[in-house]
């Protein structure tokens, strides 16, 4: 079977049940464009009239925008009566899809989910063939909110009585995304409040230092982070009354005066031995289990050739070489005897932990010793030593040791000190929610100050002034450009290159005429001062390839959109939208007339050679 | 056996025999779905072939013996269970409590489907409602797609305009400022709707006008410093389309400088898909405006929706057990488009895994 339904089924399938009009949502743009290659030698035609209407809807359209006229889906599209929808294509090629949608003459439109999103056209059924969506490189699951706006389409309000959501399974689609998504509530929203440089100096243009705080109190950013430091606000009301058991007592900060005596009682301690769960005669003995001392393990001897504590064990360890050449590891406890006879042995760091000669020396010394050998006397302390005077004399500061409420505190202290942190630690998350985006300001303030753009007491200077009228991405990077005057002498369409190579953030690859040197190093400064502005905006892509594309487009006035399009394999829609961004930012360029007229008659120019041919059909 | 064939057999089998089978054999087996199981079965009866194949004809034999499907309550045990193939499969998916109530047929999930009278056009409650609510305050109408928000924009902006007031319409696409701009020419007349892009400026002086959300936004701006660029003073109304944008994790900030910014006197009409949080949305603007806000909220679609499977094979059923869509219960699949589901991860997996 195959992995999906073939187009021709599909729309074999729909016509049978009435379910025309339809949208078919597809993964990607080429999935569309298979899907209506699949129909170039179909024989499921549409009823001559039908066709004849097709054929109406698009000579009205061509009309208005020739650019579609040699469309290559056409002859599809009337034949059959389905088409595709994309990004990839013309805005012009959509509005004529759109169009035919409108008036109903078209059996089904494969579309990717941008359109979901974007323009309206609804259709009798949709087509979900997908359970995700890719977004910045990464597939994800469609969200509710995703789901229900792409189901949404389903139904024409006063063409259909109901309205139908079709799912065809390709593969990787999970079934369970899509009906959680059918019946489930939509996701709520957040916001996304990002300070940015105009931002900031269209604020202080209107409004001084000490009323931007109230502004920015009112965005929604703020009313969702209170709504959480309300939480947090609850949360710490409810600790406040499981403290209140521990209020003041003998002290009123009874918690801190317990914690810093517990404190410094803790380092005096570190002189007393380190206690560890251990018989107190074995860590007395430990001690003296150092290299070359001879001891028994009951009836056997050993010599010692090394110490150490080992986390897997829980007392403490040594090794040593018994008598008849065994080399063991075993417990200090293990020791019955320490001798008070010391063989002389040479160190080594790795085993058998003393040189191979001293092993050989030590077990013929060990064969030598007599039978019966002075046993070590070691003085085994008692356990609980009570904290000797002088530590107490030390303490002299603190009343606690004396205090009558000492054993309520040490008993408490636990407890307490943990609800006093999170306590500590809510005061402390709410205040960062209630002044994070006031923070987040100052630090864009801090960076302007220290481009110039704004004064020590936060008023625009004169580059502020103008640099505040563009308010594109990347604004930092271009406003510090125009510093630069990296533009002077630039014409139009290297101006229009550099920006385009800005504007354009999408990673698709595209095969690219060549650039001109100049635009190559104009590029390259572009690229130098990107990047050392990268601790303050993220640099753009600047590819060469995109420039090159505008270059052209502006350079050559001969140049036929064809043309172009035939010089990079980048999208018709692509390289239009595109070249509609480039639009954007020239014109934001060109309203800096009063500062930099040169500029700005540069980039009026650059406008002017733009909008030609497809880019002049549409508004 | 030939491995093969052992693989056919397990795969014919319920999933409940094979994690029977698998018990005492494989860790974790409740974890593992039919094919997963299947293979790591198929690689553990390699050390105990004859122990493994002996088992699974005892479990079968156990199965076919067993009265398979759980009496249902309405009908005694009488009953005698056919050892068709098909009754078999059925019989092993886990029996829903709300199974008694029978699935619908495709004819009936079909039914209904055509064209509706035309009649005059009578404006929803809700609409007439967010329409209302508008004279007292801001609105923020949160509804499905394709619900009809449009009239709700068309009448406010009719109502704005009678009243000499400027409206901007905001969309947050250029193509969709453009429709809406020949959509709103053809209802108000050319002469009354005007069109300002970041290039381009068509009719400004027209009373409704259209624009993307951010030219609005670089708008209050200028007005905001000083430069007034439009008629700022006179503006009655703006609407802004889409406003679930507001979430958009780039051009989100432009929606609530809009807002933020808006002129006090201007009434604020938000329209927006269905959304989780509308009345946060709602709350935040009162918090922020003089006037209230209201919020209009309508679940139901205008135009009701059915799911649908489309099996690759061309065959098509109800996707839910009921006719329309069971909010709320995701699991009540239509059995047949569950089958049939199943059927092509089945097919479509392990020919993948194979590879």
């Amino acid at each position: 079977m195959p992995p999906s339904i073939h187009p021709i089924d599909l729309i074999l399938a729909l016509r049978d049940k009435h379910l025309t009009p339809a949208i078919v949502f597809l993964t990607s743009r080429r999935a569309c464009d298979e899907a209506m290659q699949a129909f170039d030698h179909s024989q499921i035609l549409l009823p001559p009239p039908r066709q004849r209407a097709i054929a109406d809807v698009l000579d009205k359209v061509i009309a208005q925008y020739p650019s579609i006229a040699e469309h290559p889906l056409i002859p599809t599209v009337q034949r059959i009566g389905v088409a595709a929808h994309h990004a990839g294509h013309l805005p012009s090629w959509k509005i004529a899809v759109e169009e035919l949608m409108r008036h109903g003459c078209l059996d089904a439109v494969f579309a990717t989910t941008t359109l979901a999103a974007g323009v309206d056209f609804p259709a009798r059924t949709v087509i979900i063939t997908q359970s995700s969506i890719r977004k910045s490189r990464d597939f994800m699951d469609l969200t509710i909110g995703e789901v229900q706006q792409i189901a949404g389409r389903a139904g024409r309000r006063g063409k259909d009585l109901v309205g139908f959501a079709i799912v065809t399974p390709s593969p990787y689609i999970d079934l369970n995304v899509l009906t959680k998504g059918f019946t489930g509530h939509p996701e709520a929203i957040n916001s996304q409040f990002v300070i940015s440089y105009p931002m900031v100096l269209n604020l202080l243009k209107a409004h001084p230092l000490d009323q931007i705080q109230p502004i920015l109190a009112k965005s929604f950013a703020q009313f969702q982070l209170n709504q959480r430091a309300e939480v947090l606000e609850r949360k710490l009301d409810d600790l406040r009354d499981q403290m209140e058991p521990y209020g003041p007592r003998v002290c009123t900060d009874w918690i801190t005066e317990w914690q810093t005596f517990d404190h410094v009682r803790r380092q005096k301690s570190h002189r007393a031995p380190v206690r560890r769960h251990e018989p107190p005669e074995v860590a007395a003995r430990f001690h003296f289990l150092t290299p070359g001392r001879v001891v028994a393990f009951g009836r056997t001897r050993g010599v010692v050739l090394r110490q150490y504590r080992s986390k897997g064990q829980k007392s403490p360890m040594i090794t040593a070489l018994r008598l008849g050449g065994g080399i063991t590891e075993s417990p200090a406890s293990t020791v019955t005897e320490v001798s008070d006879r010391v063989l002389d042995c040479v160190d080594a760091p790795v085993y058998p932990w003393c040189t191979p000669e001293s092993v050989e020396e030590l077990l013929h010394h060990l064969e030598e010793l007599p039978g019966r050998l002075p046993e070590l006397p070691i003085l085994i302390p008692k356990d609980d030593e009570p904290i000797p005077d002088a530590i107490v004399q030390t303490l002299g500061d603190f009343a606690c040791p004396t205090c009558p409420s000492r054993s309520a505190c040490q008993r408490d202290y636990p407890v307490a000190s943990k609800l006093r942190q999170e306590q500590h630690r809510h005061v402390k998350s709410i205040q960062a929610l209630r002044t994070s985006l006031w923070h987040r300001f100052q630090e864009k303030i801090d960076v302007l100050q220290q481009f110039g753009y704004l004064t020590p007491t936060a008023h625009l200077t004169e580059d502020g002034e103008w640099a505040r009228l563009i308010r594109i991405d990347h604004s930092l990077l271009i406003t510090e450009l125009l510093r630069a005057e990296a533009f002077n002498g630039a014409d139009p369409a290297m101006l229009a290159a550099v920006m385009s190579s800005i504007a354009h953030d999408d990673d698709r690859p595209g095969a690219f005429p060549r650039v001109s040197s100049g635009l190559a190093s104009l590029l390259g400064q572009v690229r130098k001062l990107a990047a050392s502005l990268s601790p303050h905006e993220d640099p753009p892509l600047l590819r060469a390839d995109i420039a090159a594309v505008t270059e052209r487009w502006i350079g050559d006035p001969g140049l036929t959109w064809i043309g172009l399009c035939k010089s990079t394999t980048m999208a018709e829609g692509d390289i239009y939208r595109l070249l509609a961004r480039t639009l954007e930012f020239l014109s934001q360029l060109h309203t800096l007339k009063a500062t930099h007229p040169g500029l700005a008659d540069t980039a009026s120019r650059a406008i002017a050679n733009l909008r030609r041919g497809v880019l002049e059909e549409l508004p | 056996m030939t491995t093969q064939e052992l693989e056919q057999l397990l795969a014919q089998q319920p999933i409940a025999l094979l994690h029977r089978l698998a018990r005492g054999r494989v860790q974790r087996h409740f974890r593992a779905g039919k094919r997963r199981l299947i293979e790591v079965l198929l690689r553990h009866s390699a050390e105990n072939r004859p122990g493994f194949e002996s088992d699974l004809m005892t479990l079968i034999g156990e199965q076919q013996a067993r009265p398979s499907p759980p009496p249902p309550p309405q009908t005694p045990a009488a009953r005698k269970p056919k050892p068709s193939a098909p009754q078999r499969r059925t019989t092993h998916r886990p029996v829903e409590p709300e199974s008694h109530e029978p699935a619908i047929t495709l004819s009936s999930w079909l039914e209904g489907l055509g064209v509706p009278p035309t009649k005059a056009f009578i404006p929803d409650a809700w609409q007439e409602d967010a329409i209302e609510k508008l004279r007292k305050g801001d609105v923020v109408v949160s509804v499905p797609t394709g619900s009809g928000k449009t009239y709700v924009a068309v009448e406010a902006a009719r109502r704005a305009i009678a009243e000499n007031r400027t409206v901007i319409y905001t969309s947050p696409l250029k193509a969709l400022s453009n429709t809406k701009y020949t959509e709103f020419s053809k209802i108000f007349g050319p002469d009354q709707v005007g069109i300002l892009t970041g290039d381009r400026r068509d009719n400004g002086q027209a009373p409704l006008l259209i624009m993307t959300t951010e030219i609005l936004r670089n708008l209050l701006y200028d007005a905001g410093g000083g430069e007034i660029d439009v008629r700022l003073d006179t503006l009655g109304l703006v609407i802004l389309d889409e406003s679930q944008y507001i979430a958009d994790p780039e051009r989100g900030v432009v929606w609530e400088e809009t807002i933020i910014f808006c002129p006090s006197q201007a009434r604020m009409l938000l329209l927006s898909a269905s959304i989780g949080n509308p009345h946060d949305i709602a709350e935040w603007i009162t918090s922020i405006r003089p006037t209230p806000c209201h919020l209009v909220r309508h679940t139901t679609r205008t135009v009701p929706l059915r799911a649908g499977y489309l099996h690759p094979n061309g065959k098509l059923t109800p996707l839910f057990r009921t006719v329309g869509i069971p909010h709320g219960h995701p699991s009540y699949l239509h059995t047949e488009a569950k089958r049939l589901f199943i059927q092509y991860e089945d097919e479509t997996l392990p020919s993948r895994s194979r590879r």
